[in-house]
């Protein structure tokens, strides 16, 4: 399989969804299923939901995903008594989060788990090092792109992203949406020096001055007031944003009389909840976005099913997409 | 009373339990429930275990970096060990835990012998681990290993034949290995419990390996302290309690960064009433409160930071600062102040063997009066042979007390060599006896020097002059 061969390139790869339903797990499982009789040692895990409650689990349905013999994979205790296959426990994590401590196992004999992870983007980094240390070559985390989860899947170094005809009913709307998240996803990074800055702040809107600095403009959330607006441009027209950005900032930024050259700085992708057609307007009209954090997209799996009973083309959807974004895009199903 | 319930009691203390390097959570449960001690001997057993790290501390380094290493690695698996002597049934991960554990006792168990150094003696948990590793790979992981069972072992080679086969029959296959994993479930869950029971023997050994390497974490952070903070061993009393250079941890440290000294003090406090005077910022209450931190210190078997210490066992501290508020309580500062002091004398009444710390008694109001109140307070510690220390601004106190003064500001020097941020560098901290009891007058001197409005400190001294 070609886009199996691409993945053993990288030590680690986050699957996403665009959606719900967009075919993931079924995409998850098929790679592992290639995996398998691979010389690579794969890791596993997902990223938890913060506050993800007992209730969330069991009564809505989490897919199950096959793991093979030999897989290490990560997942709380909660969910690892529900695993159904015999698995090694190596070590338990000291944090605990909604559903228990972390268990880390390794699979014994070949069998399906329900996963969940950790929650934060510090510790999702923190996991993929030690999965290494457990001698790892690829570490897999089922990712999600959700406002629910703060830990990002940008923290691999590649990235599957799928889509399906659940994000539209019809193959132009839904490239026009793909396309516009493989966009956000190529978004470039800001210089080294100022990630090593930003790296750690997590909420507010900062200012960049010329030299490099970076100010705290001690604006909690939305700009409402007057005040602000009047301080915004002091030092500068480059911002960093910790948390994520909505339509209502862009909206005021466009409008502001320097908007042309206008520079926002964000953690990484999944932190811009603004609309194509906002974040469009906002560049064309001279304005930049840029990551401190990039992960490399290396293809896309389509699902043609939606659960509301549509039906796409899935070859007529696998042209248009690679026609528009110039990537492999599979369908797991076919191949 | 058990050392988490005096901890928000005395701010120092909280400050040298918060330093305390201690490597589990086993090790902080253990510290907090430790019970305040109420005999020499259970007092000096602790302490000679503190001295018998110190001795060893610098000698025996790599002994303490490995066992430190092994404490870190330690879980909190208390709820575990209880299920084993509940005869519960654990699951994977709680028998993970177990051995887990049981390798690390182990470990350490070999430490102590191989640098023929035992803290506290250790139970032997091998059985444990020949029980959960019957690989024995002495690696710390585990599942229901295939040899537990040879009926486990035969089902799990048929599931994973089945499990090879799926594509060509799926359906029917799908039935068998499902019907299979509901067997291998069954036969997991007896070798579980055959595990359980064969680890109940060790359950006591369990238990008093973990409470032990608590300890141990406890007893080596508390010597890492006493050698950092430079503090001494105590000694017992029977009759006064005695320091010779006192110190505030807490304070030294503040001092410190600030590039000062602290002063330490001498203080001896016999079981009858003592009052200290001397003029505002003289350190009288910190005496008192550091008085405070020691007694604790000792009784739950630190060291004390002192040059030398020789302290009387008390079954009680009972303690009135300045700074406590009770507002809360729509009390009036005097009206809550004296039922708490009430409280204090109806102890003393009863004879108690208590150590009484009150900072500036009766100080909030008519001087005349106040002066009764403190010197009929201080007449029933006297009567009653209370171990008490009352700090006051008071002159003309009862005669038959002793009394102690901080030093203070050097008279001789002139106002213009200090400024309010020197101050301190000037006042002579030292607790001389004072026959006379009668208090310094500094604090327009003081006022002074913090630079107060002057019209405020000659009208005052007007009144005084007239």
């Amino acid at each position: 399989m070609p886009f199996v061969k691409d993945i053993e390139n990288y030590k680690s790869l986050a699957i996403v969804g665009l959606e719900k339903n967009t075919g993931k797990t079924e995409c998850l499982n098929y790679v592992l299923s290639q995996l398998k009789n691979g010389t690579k040692k794969i890791a596993l895990t997902s990223i938890g939901v913060d506050g993800e409650s007992v209730d969330q689990v069991t009564h809505k349905h989490k897919p199950e995903i096959e793991i093979y013999e030999g897989m290490l994979f990560v997942t709380p205790e909660l969910l690892y008594k529900k695993r159904k296959l015999v698995a090694e426990v190596l070590e338990i994590s000291t944090q605990t989060t909604a559903l228990g401590r972390l268990i880390t196992a390794r699979a014994q004999t070949s069998g399906k788990v329900i996963l969940s992870g950790p929650t934060t983007t510090k510790s999702l980094k923190e996991l993929i090092v030690k999965m290494q240390d457990y001698g790892a070559d690829l570490t897999i985390i089922d990712g999600a792109l959700s406002r629910k989860s703060s830990g990002s899947p940008t923290v691999t170094e590649a990235m599957i992203l799928t889509t399906g005809a659940t994000v539209s009913g019809n193959i132009p709307q839904l490239v026009f949406k793909t396309e516009y998240v493989f966009n956000l996803i190529n978004i470039e990074k800001v210089e080294e020096v100022l990630v090593d800055k930003l790296m750690e702040i997590e909420s507010g809107v900062w200012a960049i001055n010329p030299f490099g600095e970076v100010i705290d403009l001690k604006i909690n959330s939305v700009l409402n007031s007057e005040k602000i607006k009047e301080n915004l441009f002091n030092f500068g027209t480059r911002f960093y944003v910790g948390g994520a950005i909505t339509d209502s900032f862009i909206e005021f930024l466009k409008n502001q009389k320097l908007g042309t050259e206008i520079e926002i700085i964000v953690r990484d992708f999944t932190k811009i909840f603004v609309s194509p057609e906002m974040y469009y307007s906002f560049l064309k009209r001279g304005g930049k976005v840029s990551v401190l954090q990039k992960t490399k997209l290396i293809a896309i799996c389509i699902n043609p099913t939606s659960p509301e009973g549509y039906n796409l083309n899935s070859d007529e959807l696998k042209e248009a997409l690679e026609l528009k974004l110039l990537l492999p895009v599979y369908d797991v199903k076919k191949l | 009373m058990l050392l988490k319930n005096a901890l928000t009691k005395v701010p120092t203390l909280q400050f040298m339990i918060e330093d305390l390097d201690l490597k589990s959570s086993v090790g902080k449960r253990f510290l907090l429930d430790f019970p305040m001690l109420q005999t020499a001997n259970a007092i000096e057993i602790e302490l000679n275990l503190v001295e018998k790290v110190l001795e060893s501390l610098v000698l025996k380094s790599t002994f303490y970096t490995k066992l430190q290493t092994k404490l870190s690695q330690l879980r909190d698996i208390n709820g575990s060990i209880k299920n084993i002597g509940k005869n519960l049934v654990l699951d994977d991960i709680e028998l993970f835990e177990i051995k887990h554990f049981a390798i690390i006792v182990q470990d350490i168990f070999n430490l102590q012998k191989e640098y023929q150094l035992q803290l506290i003696e250790l139970p032997s948990l091998q059985e444990v681990i020949e029980i959960l590793d019957p690989h024995q790979t002495n690696i710390p992981s585990f599942y229901i290993y295939d040899v537990y069972s040879d009926e486990l072992a035969f089902i799990r080679k048929k599931i994973k034949t089945c499990k090879n086969t799926q594509y060509q029959i799926e359906e029917e296959c799908l039935k068998e290995l499902d019907s299979l994993f509901a067997q291998a479930e069954v036969l997991e869950v007896g070798v579980r419990s055959l595990l359980c029971e064969k680890l109940r023997i060790s359950h006591k050994n369990l238990e008093i390996a973990l409470n032990n390497l608590a300890h141990i974490d406890v007893v080596v952070a508390k010597a890492n302290q006493a050698q950092k903070m430079n503090l001494c061993k105590p000694t017992f009393s029977d009759s006064s309690t005695k320091y010779i250079s006192m110190f505030n941890p807490q304070i030294k440290q503040t001092l410190h960064l600030q590039q000062k000294k602290f002063q330490p003090v001498n203080i001896k406090l016999d079981k009858s009433v003592c009052f200290i005077t001397g003029a505002n910022m003289a350190g009288k209450t910190v005496v008192l409160k550091t008085v405070a931190l020691c007694q604790y210190l000792y009784q739950f078997g630190f060291y004390i930071p002192a040059e030398i210490a020789e302290i009387a066992i008390v079954d009680k501290i009972m303690f009135l600062f300045e700074d406590e508020q009770s507002e809360g309580e729509g009390l009036s500062s005097f009206a809550s102040e004296m039922l708490k002091v009430n409280v204090m004398v109806e102890e003393a009444l009863k004879g108690t063997n208590v150590l009484i710390l009150i900072d500036e008694l009766a100080r909030t109001t008519n001087p005349i009066e106040g002066k009764a109140i403190v010197n009929a307070v201080a007449n029933i510690f006297f009567e009653n042979n209370t171990r008490s220390l009352i700090t006051t601004h008071y002159s003309g106190l009862s005669s038959h007390c002793r009394k102690l003064r901080v030093k203070g500001l050097d008279q001789a020097i002139s106002l213009e060599t200090f400024n309010n941020y020197n101050i301190n560098n000037f006042i002579d901290y030292s607790i001389i006896d004072d026959g006379i009891g009668d208090t310094p007058h500094e604090a327009l001197h003081i006022c002074t020097i913090l630079g107060i409005n002057q019209e405020i400190i000659s009208k005052a001294q007007n009144h005084l002059n007239n």
